[in-house]
């Protein structure tokens, strides 16, 4: 294992974590590139691909959220102004994608990085759990409420357009 | 809830990094090491200076204590012979004395 293939393999797992859960594709870029800094620096601590895996979406879940924490009040783009990055492909309803992930981005910092690390890495909650050291039923009543709460709010938008 | 579940899949979908990610990870990469090398020449570097001017301080104290120590027996010898030059004058004066009742 390499640090080249360990980035290669991994990059846009990395970026999406962070662009999901900061909705800037600019922070996502500086808090990406600074978890592979530091991925450089323990690289010999690393026991093989899935620990580099594992590894990653720690260290990319918690510096996303002390970046949000550290920004603080500081003004945000607006999430409708937001640049989507390119993906390979984009299944499904793009307005209901775009709305969902306008929806997410209004979560709390930990119910949010729970949905991220549920829906885009199809994580289960005792790896989110693993992830995040939180309890599983932490994980499990997160990712329950959130989901009532985005059912409630995508319901209540697509009655007004109907 | 699992079409709903299959929304949220759909809209989390991995994205795709900036075409410059990995370039740019690599300088960073390159800029954090020449940084380490750089804090170690200096670190080096400083050390050296700190050695040389403990050197010459200890030096210059040295040489001050010697310069005191000298000092200080030049000020004792003046005043043994002080002592000495005002002994001689009273055994001088008695012997003058003495010479001139006989």
């Amino acid at each position: 294992m390499t640090f080249a293939e360990v980035l290669g393999a991994n990059q846009s797992m990395v970026f999406s974590l962070a662009f999901h859960f900061l909705r800037d594709p600019g922070a996502a870029e500086e808090v990406a590139q600074d978890v592979f800094l530091r991925l450089h620096q323990k690289f010999d601590e690393l026991e093989g691909p899935r620990h580099a895996t594992f590894w990653l979406r720690k260290a990319t879940s918690r510096r996303a959220i002390d970046y949000v924490r550290k920004r603080g009040s500081r003004a945000t783009i607006a999430l409708d102004d937001i640049a989507e990055p390119s993906s390979a492909e984009q299944p499904g309803d793009p307005l209901l994608n775009r709305r969902l992930r306008q929806l997410i981005a209004t979560l709390p910092e930990k119910p949010r990085m729970v949905m991220v690390l549920r829906y885009q890495e199809d994580l289960m909650p005792e790896e989110i759990s693993e992830i995040l050291e939180m309890p599983v039923r932490t994980v499990k009543s997160h990712l329950q409420r959130s989901l009532a709460m985005l059912r409630e709010k995508i319901d209540r938008s697509l009655g007004d357009i109907r | 809830m699992e079409d709903f579940e299959r929304q949220l899949r759909n809209a989390l979908a991995r994205k795709q990094e900036p075409p410059t990610f990995e370039a740019k990870v690599y300088a960073a990469v390159a800029a954090q090491r020449s940084g380490r090398g750089i804090f170690w020449r200096w670190a080096t570097e400083g050390a050296a200076v700190v050695v040389i001017a403990s050197g010459f301080w200890m030096g210059y104290q040295h040489e001050n204590q010697q310069r005191a120590a000298g000092e200080a027996a030049k000020a004792r010898l003046e005043v043994a012979l002080r002592i000495t030059v005002t002994e001689l004058s009273k055994i001088q004066k008695t012997v003058r004395t003495s010479t001139e009742d006989e």
